[in-house]
């Protein structure tokens, strides 16, 4: 069966290097091809954000960033009027049970744990992909 | 005047004069008994007052005596009389200078002052109160205060009596505790975080590890010889040993930090292990229906039998391995047991299987972690936690939690 998948305008935000390459590996792996732009931390987000006519479908976001944190960079993005329709998936290696009750709060629309292994990494991501792939979305 | 009428007259004479012996007996006889009523009476009187001098004597002893401060006042509050707690309480000396209890309140507490010498004449008493006073050398105390009317004869009131206690160092000590507490749990909310932060930068470089290493072997996959990728591997098991010790560590340093207590149906929580632990299919797992609702953290329940059952598997050597989850009510708790026909655990291990990092075989899945998780957490529920094992026969892990 043939469905219609769509490529999707992916910001990653994400510090760490190694973290960017593997999911820019994965990604590249995936049957379809996803544009991704990375933010290396919240101020490098909120810039890329500002640009109304070309926000991006998906938001991958790291909980543990430098100075605003994961949490407080979505509570921003959350109470931004042109900001908080897009879907953001929480992407950590952190399975703290507050800060998960307090992403679903505020609004997150996935909670995923970066796994040990990099094949499980890229079963996750796939999926995460695939899945927002189906949906349909706001066009900009 | 013949004969016969003299007779006559003298025995009349006669009879009166006896009779009036008659009488004046009696009137002595009457007399004598008054006289002695009235000596009896006087003795009685005497030991009445007597009574009554002891009496007050007592009480002025429980006035002069008592620790707490004794305080009489009139109905507009001006103080007849102070003990002399009362004086070294308050400062002044009623005996030299007039006070008005009113002079002694603490300004925020007025209301409350107010209102309670309101009830105070209303209902006549009033018990407990407990505010601030300020002291002649303008010291702040705090008091608990009883206070009752003082009633004449004919019931009208005429004054108030007071027994007032200082609880100042009661109060400071309260005070402290709250402090303490409140310190306590904000350091160990903090620690909790302090865990969870440690606990992701120690396993964020593993994650870092693990992708390298498999694209060195993915991109090398034809040169490397059969030692090099069997050294990668020895190195990915190593890693991933790591891992599993950061999280259990991580548990272990959070079991007992209990989150808001919930209904937590013990149903729901074995069916939620039994559908994400690995079975393998030589074991049956077999569940009592009608398990409780406790109070308490889920999560922390899960990983109490997640524990206790992935040891039964783990250390299970039978062809048809066979674990069982069972409960009694007590009146006051649970009792678990948790049933395997496994391994078996010799009696000198009882004890120390619960310390942590006691692991009694060295083994690549064990940590030595998962059986003090589960002590911590039977310790936050205030239950105990014991077994009997015969080597080679099976192990029966009982624990309680109370209700």
């Amino acid at each position: 069966m043939n469905i219609l998948k769509r490529s999707l305008n992916i910001l990653l935000i994400e510090d760490h290097m190694i973290e960017i390459v593997k999911f820019k590996k994965t990604v590249s792996y995936h049957d379809l091809k996803h544009n991704i732009t990375e933010a290396k931390d919240a101020d490098e987000a909120f810039k890329i954000l500002e640009d109304k006519n070309n926000l991006p479908d998906l938001i991958l976001l790291d909980l543990n960033m430098p100075r605003i944190s994961g949490i407080e960079f979505l509570s921003i993005l959350k109470k931004d009027e042109d900001l908080r329709h897009i879907p953001t998936v929480i992407l950590t290696t952190s399975d703290n049970q507050k800060d998960l009750e307090e992403c679903y709060r505020i609004g997150v629309s996935g909670y995923v744990l970066k796994p040990l292994k990099y094949k499980d990494y890229e079963t996750k991501i796939e999926a995460i992909l695939t899945y927002w792939s189906l949906n349909e979305l706001k066009k900009y | 005047m013949n004969l016969e009428k003299i007779e006559i007259l003298e025995r009349t004479l006669k009879r009166e004069r006896a009779a009036r012996k008659a009488a004046e007996k009696i009137l002595e006889d009457k007399s004598r008994e008054l006289y002695l009523l009235s000596e009896e009476l006087q003795e009685t009187n005497l030991k009445l007052e007597n009574l009554l001098d002891e009496k007050s004597s007592e009480l002025k002893g429980v006035f002069e005596n008592i620790l707490d401060a004794y305080v009489v006042m009139d109905l507009s509050g001006n103080v007849l009389k102070f003990n002399d707690a009362a004086t070294a309480l308050f400062g002044y000396d009623v005996t030299k200078e007039k006070l008005n209890v009113l002079n002694l309140i603490y300004e925020e507490d007025e209301v409350y002052a107010m209102t309670s010498f309101g009830e105070l004449k209303t209902k006549g008493f009033f018990k407990n109160y407990e505010a601030r006073v300020i002291t002649k050398s303008k010291e702040i105390k705090w008091v608990h205060i009883n206070a009752s009317i003082i009633f004449d004869r004919n019931n009208l009131p005429i004054a108030a009596q007071g027994i007032v206690r200082d609880i100042t160092h009661l109060k400071l000590l309260e005070e402290q505790k709250k402090q303490i507490l409140n310190k306590l749990e904000k350091s160990n909310e903090e620690l909790y975080e302090y865990a969870h932060v440690v606990s992701h930068d120690l396993k964020s470089p593993l994650r870092t590890i693990d992708a390298l290493l498999s694209w060195i072997k993915a991109d090398n996959l034809e040169k490397f010889d059969s030692e090099t990728v069997q050294n990668i591997e020895l190195i990915e098991k190593t890693v991933e040993n790591m891992d599993s010790l950061i999280s259990d560590i991580l548990s272990y340093s959070s079991a007992d930090f209990a989150a808001e207590e919930v209904d937590v149906n013990l149903n729901k929580v074995l069916q939620n292990i039994k559908t994400t632990l690995f079975i393998p299919t030589n074991i049956t797992l077999s569940i009592s229906p009608n398990l409780p609702i406790v109070k308490g953290d889920s999560t922390k329940f899960q990983q109490l039998f997640q524990n206790l059952i992935s040891n039964a598997i783990k250390f299970n050597d039978k062809e048809e391995g066979l674990i069982e989850i069972d409960f009694i009510e007590e009146p006051t708790f649970y009792q678990f047991s948790v049933k395997d026909n496994g391994l078996g655990i010799e009696k000198e291990f009882h004890e120390k299987i619960f310390k942590v990092f006691q692991s009694l075989t060295k083994r690549e899945d064990s940590t030595g972690i998962g059986l003090s998780i589960v002590k911590k957490i039977v310790d936050l529920y205030k239950g105990n936690i014991w077994l009997e094992s015969t080597p080679n026969v099976g192990t029966t892990f009982y624990f309680t939690i109370k209700k």
